[in-house]
């Protein structure tokens, strides 16, 4: 009997080899290479509202007055049935989730017939399952994680943006500097350099804009990723010459002494946003539409200028948020922005690729970005 | 296996069974001795082969099961790769020397810690386990200590260490600490009050109670405790090293940021070296316990050598 057991499972090691055996398949078979879904849209009409809702994404002036519509428009053109769709983001409660989350509580996307369900997740976890259809679409940016995706095959694009910050913003570098030293002076090669996010992030590309204006690659910088307080404190206590601050941890250090601030975002260019997965770029192109059509309507209406005069609204946003008044209050109004600038994702991807994190050749910005469902939203043609 | 044979058991004097009606006869069981009786020492190596065998073909199954299912299509390869595509990137990784400055980083922060946290966590069990007042001062404190997420305590390391191997160091240490801790003082407290009598007896001093009683009777468990605790200091700087790693290295660093790049293979590179890390860190614990108390029962099981 014991003999017979140990046939059995002689056999069926024998069954598992035979069978790897005959499927000589090179594991890597799976992988389809970076291929771009067909842009399937629907015929694009003018939209009312909208004669100012699109400007050339090659403009990259910092000056340039972002895309807007009307409020209330563009106005909603509910789908014939409910639909559930699942966004994810890292975090609920930062203030550039407000057109998200106000859009919720206003009902914009119930208008167009759409159920937002959205939860929290790190992007990083997050990027996975967008690639793989769990969910719809992810809050987050063209990052190292989806960049590598892409190469890989995976369909998962940047389907519009989210915000630039006011010039009066000083989210961005903080260095620490000797008495008498100017922000000009301050020289960051070999420099310790605190953030949130490593280099994995988009982040680094406006990292590395500040840092090629103070002697520095993103080489020559030693980076420690630490949480948001622990960003602060390492600046505060010597453990780091720079740091990446975020609002509001910057108005800490503003107007004390040692401390400079040596540049943030690009002015007029988003670097983060939506990104689309399978399932609203291949399968249902028309709920990626109108769910971008609820999240401009709803810039339009509630965050098309300087929201945060509005004491009463900075109230609701806050409660809608989760967050504080004073916190929102502390810093300007973000410039919200739906639009993706023209190279943004190949200057990302450079950084990247100097930081090792995504291996050469970059893929061409069609492979990343899809423009479409904005364009559609506001009506244009997208050329 | 050993045969049974049960027959009716015959009057003494030979008669016929009991009439029909009549209570049962008396039955008697025979039992001829099987192969672990007539052959023991065969029948050991024959169950510790089982038993190798067995430890082998259960993960090989189901490894082969994960390379047939990534071959056959079954799952996205590029979501989880097939174990000959991990084994050949480890190769690589190895071959090209990427993965050893991961390991050693790791290791340097996993040994000084779980050696630091071990000692003091069995000096500390010592002390409680035999000096009741001792244990009333610090169990209380130490037991709520024990229930915080050791995670969790990282940043506040972070602050009083500031950004260096010390915090890693230190977390590793005190995870173990808590562990031995636990282990060594119920390990004193379980030794039997004959055994202190009888050193007492013997006009034993404290140092020798410790020396002679105390020590030899605790080391068994805490060396249990000891391999226990080796898995958790792994687990602990793998997390730990994911969360903040002070030069970006590390085996947990290279796992958390292959997810962040999406990077599967080298994630899971990642994670089956750090399982072997840990089963050999803890192979080498058992192996030095051994050594430390050779009158402990080796718990291998019944086909342990």
């Amino acid at each position: 009997m014991a003999r017979r057991r140990r046939a059995g499972m002689a056999s069926v090691l024998l069954a598992c080899t035979a069978l790897l055996a005959t499927s000589c398949v090179s594991s890597d078979d799976n992988a389809e290479g970076a291929k771009s879904a067909p842009s399937q849209t629907t015929p694009v009409q003018a939209v009312a509202g909208c004669e100012k809702g699109w400007t050339d994404p090659s403009d990259l002036s910092p000056t340039r007055a972002p895309a807007r519509c009307a409020p209330n428009t563009p106005a909603a053109k509910p789908l014939a049935a409910k639909t559930k769709i699942v966004v994810t983001a890292g975090t609920l409660s930062a203030e550039y989730l407000g057109p998200l989350r106000l859009g919720i509580a206003k009902g914009e996307f119930a208008k167009e017939n759409l159920d937002v369900e959205l939860k929290q997740m790190p992007s990083t976890d997050a990027i996975t399952l967008l690639a793989k259809g769990e969910i719809d679409a992810l809050y987050s940016a063209p990052e190292a994680g989806m960049v590598n995706a892409a190469k890989q095959g995976f369909n998962v694009k940047w389907v519009f943006g989210n915000y630039s910050s006011d010039p009066k913003s000083k989210t961005g570098v903080w260095a620490k500097v000797k008495e008498g030293q100017t922000a000009e002076q301050v020289d960051l090669k070999g420099a310790r350099f605190a953030s949130l996010v490593g280099k994995t992030s988009i982040i680094m590309y406006p990292i590395e804009r500040v840092l090629s204006k103070h002697n520095a690659k993103v080489t020559d910088v030693d980076f420690k990723q630490l949480d948001a307080q622990g960003v602060a404190q390492a600046l505060e206590n010597g453990g780091v010459e720079a740091a990446w601050l975020l609002d509001p941890v910057w108005k800490q250090f503003e107007n004390k002494p040692g401390y400079v601030f040596l540049g943030g975002q690009p002015a007029g260019e988003p670097i983060g946003g939506m990104l689309y997965g399978p399932n609203l770029l291949e399968k249902n192109r028309e709920v990626g539409t109108a769910f971008a059509r609820a999240l401009i309507r709803t810039v339009n209406t509630y965050f098309a200028g300087d929201y945060k005069a509005d004491p009463a609204f900075t109230q609701e946003l806050a409660t809608v948020l989760g967050s504080k008044v004073e916190l929102l209050s502390a810093v300007p109004s973000l410039v919200t922005d739906w639009e993706i600038r023209t190279g943004t994702t190949d200057k990302a991807q450079k950084m990247f690729i100097e930081g090792k994190v995504v291996e050469a050749p970059a893929l061409t910005e069609d492979k990343l970005v899809d423009r479409s469902f904005y364009s559609e939203a506001v009506g244009h043609t997208g050329k | 296996m050993s045969d049974q044979v049960t027959t009716p058991k015959t009057a003494e004097n030979g008669a016929a069974p009991a009439a029909e009606g009549a209570p049962p006869a008396e039955m008697l069981l025979v039992r001829r001795p099987g192969s672990a009786e007539l052959d023991p020492g065969k029948a050991r190596a024959r169950r510790r082969t089982l038993e190798i065998v067995l430890g082998i073909a259960v993960p090989l199954v189901l490894i082969l099961w994960w390379q047939l299912a990534v071959q056959q299509k079954w799952i996205d390869a590029r979501i989880y790769p097939a174990p000959q595509t991990i084994l050949e990137d480890g190769w690589q990784r190895l071959v090209d020397g990427k993965l050893w400055p991961d390991i050693w980083a790791t290791l340097k922060r996993v040994v000084p810690g779980f050696l630091l946290g071990s000692l003091a966590g069995y000096v500390v069990g010592l002390l409680t386990g035999s000096m009741p007042l001792v244990r009333a001062a610090l169990e209380p404190m130490l037991d709520a200590l024990y229930v915080v997420p050791k995670l969790a305590l990282l940043p506040i390391f972070l602050l009083i260490f500031g950004l260096g191997e010390t915090p890693q160091i230190v977390l590793v240490a005190v995870t173990v600490f808590f562990l031995i801790w636990i282990q060594t003082m119920a390990a004193v407290l379980a030794v039997p009050e004959g055994y202190r009598e009888a050193a007492t007896v013997f006009g034993a001093n404290r140092w020798q109670m410790y020396r002679h009683i105390l020590i030899p009777a605790s080391l068994p468990p805490v060396v249990v405790g000891l391999r226990l605790a080796s898995g958790m200091a792994v687990l602990v700087i793998v997390a730990s090293e994911g969360l903040a790693s002070p030069n970006n290295d590390g085996l947990g660093y290279l796992i958390f940021n292959a997810k962040n790049i999406f990077d599967n293979r080298a994630m899971y590179v990642g994670i089956i070296v750090v399982a072997i890390v840990g089963v050999l860190f803890s192979e080498l614990v058992r192996y030095i316990g051994r050594l430390l108390t050779p009158w402990a029962p080796d718990r291998r099981g019944p086909g342990g050598a």
